[in-house]
């Protein structure tokens, strides 16, 4: 749209200087200024048809259920009956709910697992795979090949692979003569093996935005740093480090969010369980919302999941204008 | 809640987030809007919408019957599908249409949703269509006559589907272990011996399996155990849980002594491994519905069925009929020929297809004596101990608003209590508190 608008309006002003040069009466100015007016309706109109059809996507799909949502959160609905108003009295049911203080507890237990994992080891592949090695385009590709696969067969895979009866991780342990582990059936196992799961699907995806991040840092530094006298180590710390820093600022906030909003891998492996020790936050949501039929809670939830989410990107955005790392 | 064909659509769509939750009820449902009739005219052209919730087979053989009622009655077009992925989603399909007032006529529904149904008031009320004697509405099992009528004031449509659950046994297990085939008249004390004796850790093989999802397949499973001890779910006004009652604390320590004490119970986290390990040979018995049936005969499993052990000589069993609801659009002449239409499917005539012929159980007994239940009996070993089994269903699970948080309540005390965590009084006790808050509403 911006195109357009700048090339008709330089259009515009050409013609204006043509007709000033003509001589201007009270006639001929009118005239222009119809047409000007006019020529902007269409500018206008133009604009408008190439933004339209996004926003009407925009709108219909995010702007529109975002308010309706905010709506249902005020209201006790179970998707039949006529919706009573309740007021904040969701919200406030949020604040004494044991059930969703502990899916608060399993998702930062979650994060806090995944993003420093998934940043560090996205960093570390990333570094190795920027070298000129034979058959690198081999590795990087089955690096990124999990990222590809939906998180539907990663969680059958998962529960092919961590089955405590008869699954192939405890066959391996039983022929090492190692102890047997409950895994996804261990309440205090769970968390881990979703977690090692999805680092394994998305360690790819902090790769590939590092890998383009090494790629783009001009070969100079690193070349002055190694006249300068660094080793190998201090060149990565002082220089390379530093350069991504904007990139890793990007991929931690993109890491916690989607971290945050752990759903699918939870919902193909354990459905929450055992005995609830891998229900995190949307899929509290979605078993409130869906399975329960409490529409109004769960979308009072899903409100309180996007202000936290909304005061982390806030507040990162801050910090790194402060610092003066641009990540955005 | 019991899926209605062979193959459980175990994929559902998942929603992500709050918007998405939104997005799902403002883009479904479509179907136009004709201009209503004021009075009944049995001739005149009638559209009439038909979602079956059915695929692949199922959603064939209902189209050519709806094809077929065309013929008989040429002023009748029913635009007929399957209405929704799964029938699991038909739920949010009909939420979403009642928000748009573009509804269907006639649809599949669990008979779990049904207080919900009748909550949202736009279902029709033919209660005093059925007591015409011509429709014979007794002959349908109590379970799925009280199921359609799911408060007791109106019948919102007829039973669609009826199944029961049964015990199944691995022949091969049981041989493999030198026992007994089980019998009608198993008490749960036999039950429990012999899942132990089939019990070995070094191949692996359980004697029974419960799933422990703490979902609707926890619950049901629980609801005969604790009825044949003479508990009951609800208090009469439907107001209060009593499920915490003496005989729900037994039936839960007796399942906890078996997966605790004996070890010899596989507890199936997500409800799809049981089946499965059951069908090749892990698995000794499991306590299952119909459509097992055919996932045995395509794994070719060594198996049996009869009645579910018993306590005190009552083997009462727990049923789920699904309905065909009707609903209501302000037009005469609709709902004339939606009830129509739902009575003509459901004759004895037409079940033989719809339902026997594809493997589910028969919606009247009448239907036992004929030539295509014997040949399914033949191809499916157990089908008719599974169709007789169904008067066994003498309680109806409750169908009132609030039973979706019970159900939730329950399973999740069940569970814990199965995996170790918590004392059965203490955990059904706290459930049954969640549970009367949901159903004050």
């Amino acid at each position: 749209m911006a195109a357009t608008t700048v090339f008709s309006s330089r259009s515009e002003r050409g013609r204006g200087r043509e007709t000033a040069a003509r001589g201007a009466t009270a006639q001929q100015s009118a005239e222009r200024r119809r047409q000007i007016r006019r020529r902007s309706l269409r500018a206008d109109f133009e604009g408008w048809g190439f933004v339209g059809p996004a926003m009407v996507i925009v709108l219909g799909l995010s702007v529109f259920p975002a308010v309706w949502a905010f709506l249902l959160s005020l209201q006790k609905w179970n998707g039949f009956s006529t919706p009573t108003n309740v007021g904040l009295a969701n919200y406030a049911t949020m604040i004494t709910d044991g059930q969703l203080r502990a899916a608060v507890n399993h998702t930062v237990l979650y994060t806090a697992l995944f993003v420093p994992t998934s940043v560090l080891l996205g960093l570390f592949l990333a570094v190795a795979l920027n070298r000129r090695i034979v058959l690198v385009g081999i590795y990087r590709t089955a690096i990124f090949l999990p990222f590809v696969a939906s998180a539907a067969s990663t969680g059958i895979l998962t529960t092919y692979l961590f089955n405590p009866q008869y699954g192939l991780v405890n066959n391996v342990l039983r022929v090492l003569g190692l102890p047997q582990q409950g895994w996804l059936e261990n309440p205090s196992q769970a968390m881990v093996v979703i977690t090692l799961m999805s680092l394994w699907g998305q360690a790819a995806f902090t790769t590939v935005i590092y890998l383009a991040a090494l790629q783009d840092i001009p070969g100079e530094l690193l070349e002055a740093a190694r006249i300068d006298g660094a080793n190998v180590w201090q060149s990565f710390w002082h220089v390379t480090f530093p350069q991504l820093a904007p990139v890793t600022v990007f991929v931690t906030i993109w890491q916690t969010i989607g971290a945050i909003q752990l759903f699918d891998l939870v919902y193909t492996t354990t459905r929450g369980g055992p005995l609830n020790a891998t229900e995190t936050i949307v899929y509290y949501m979605w078993k409130s919302a869906f399975k329960n039929l409490e529409f109004g809670y769960g979308s009072a939830v899903a409100y309180g999941l996007f202000a936290v989410t909304l005061i982390i990107t806030i507040g990162v955005v801050l910090y790194s204008r402060r610092t003066k790392v641009e990540a955005f | 809640m019991p899926p209605a064909s062979h193959t459980p659509h175990r994929v559902r769509r998942v929603v992500l987030a709050a918007t998405g939750l939104a997005t799902v009820t403002a883009l479904a449902g479509c179907g136009g809007s004709q201009s209503a009739a004021t009075s009944l005219n049995e001739q005149a052209p009638v559209t009439l919408t038909w979602w079956t919730g059915q695929a692949d087979t199922a959603e064939t053989i209902l189209e050519d019957l709806a094809a077929e009622f065309h013929t008989l009655h040429p002023n009748v077009t029913i635009k007929v599908s399957s209405g929704a992925p799964t029938t699991d989603d038909l739920l949010q399909k009909l939420s979403a249409g009642f928000a748009g007032d573009s509804y269907p006529d006639i649809s599949y529904a669990y008979g779990s949703w049904a207080g919900e149904l009748e909550a949202s008031g736009r279902t029709l009320d033919i209660t005093d269509k059925v007591s015409d004697p011509t429709v014979k509405w007794s002959d349908f099992s109590s379970a799925a006559r009280q199921t359609a009528k799911p408060t007791g004031g109106k019948t919102i449509g007829f039973p669609a589907v009826v199944d029961d659950i049964a015990l199944f046994y691995n022949k091969t297990v049981f041989d493999a272990a030198g026992l007994a085939y089980p019998t009608a008249d198993w008490t749960w004390d036999d039950f429990r011996t012999a899942a132990k004796k089939l019990t070995d850790p070094s191949t692996n093989t359980y004697g029974y399996a419960y799933s422990v999802s703490g979902g609707e397949e926890t619950t049901w499973q629980f609801w005969p155990h604790l009825w044949q001890r003479g508990g009951d779910i609800l208090s009469a006004d439907s107001k209060k849980a009593t499920f915490n009652s003496q005989a729900g604390v037994d039936a839960l320590t007796f399942l906890r002594g078996m997966v605790i004490d004996d070890k010899s119970v596989y507890l199936d986290q997500t409800d799809t491994n049981a089946s499965p390990l059951f069908a090749s040979n892990r698995v000794g018995m499991i306590t299952a519905p119909p459509w097992e049936l055919y996932d045995l005969k395509v794994a070719g499993t060594n198996y049996g069925v009869t009645l579910m052990p018993g306590y005190n000589g009552n083997h009462e069993t727990i049923s789920g009929p699904d309905l065909w609801a009707l609903f209501d659009h302000k037009d005469p002449n609709r709902a004339y020929w939606s009830y129509e239409l739902a009575k003509w499917l459901t004759d004895p005539a037409q079940d033989l297809k719809v339902n026997v012929g594809y493997g589910n159980l028969p919606l009247r007994p009448v239907e036992m004596d004929t030539p295509e239940f014997r040949d399914q009996a033949q191809s499916q070993p157990g089908f008719d101990v599974l169709a007789k089994n169904i008067v066994n269903a003498v309680k109806v699970r409750p169908t009132v608003q609030g039973y979706a948080p019970l159900s939730e309540a329950i399973g999740t005390a069940i569970s814990s209590v199965l995996q170790g965590q918590g004392d059965p009084r203490q955990a059904l006790d706290a459930a049954a508190a969640t549970a009367d808050q949901a159903l004050a509403g």
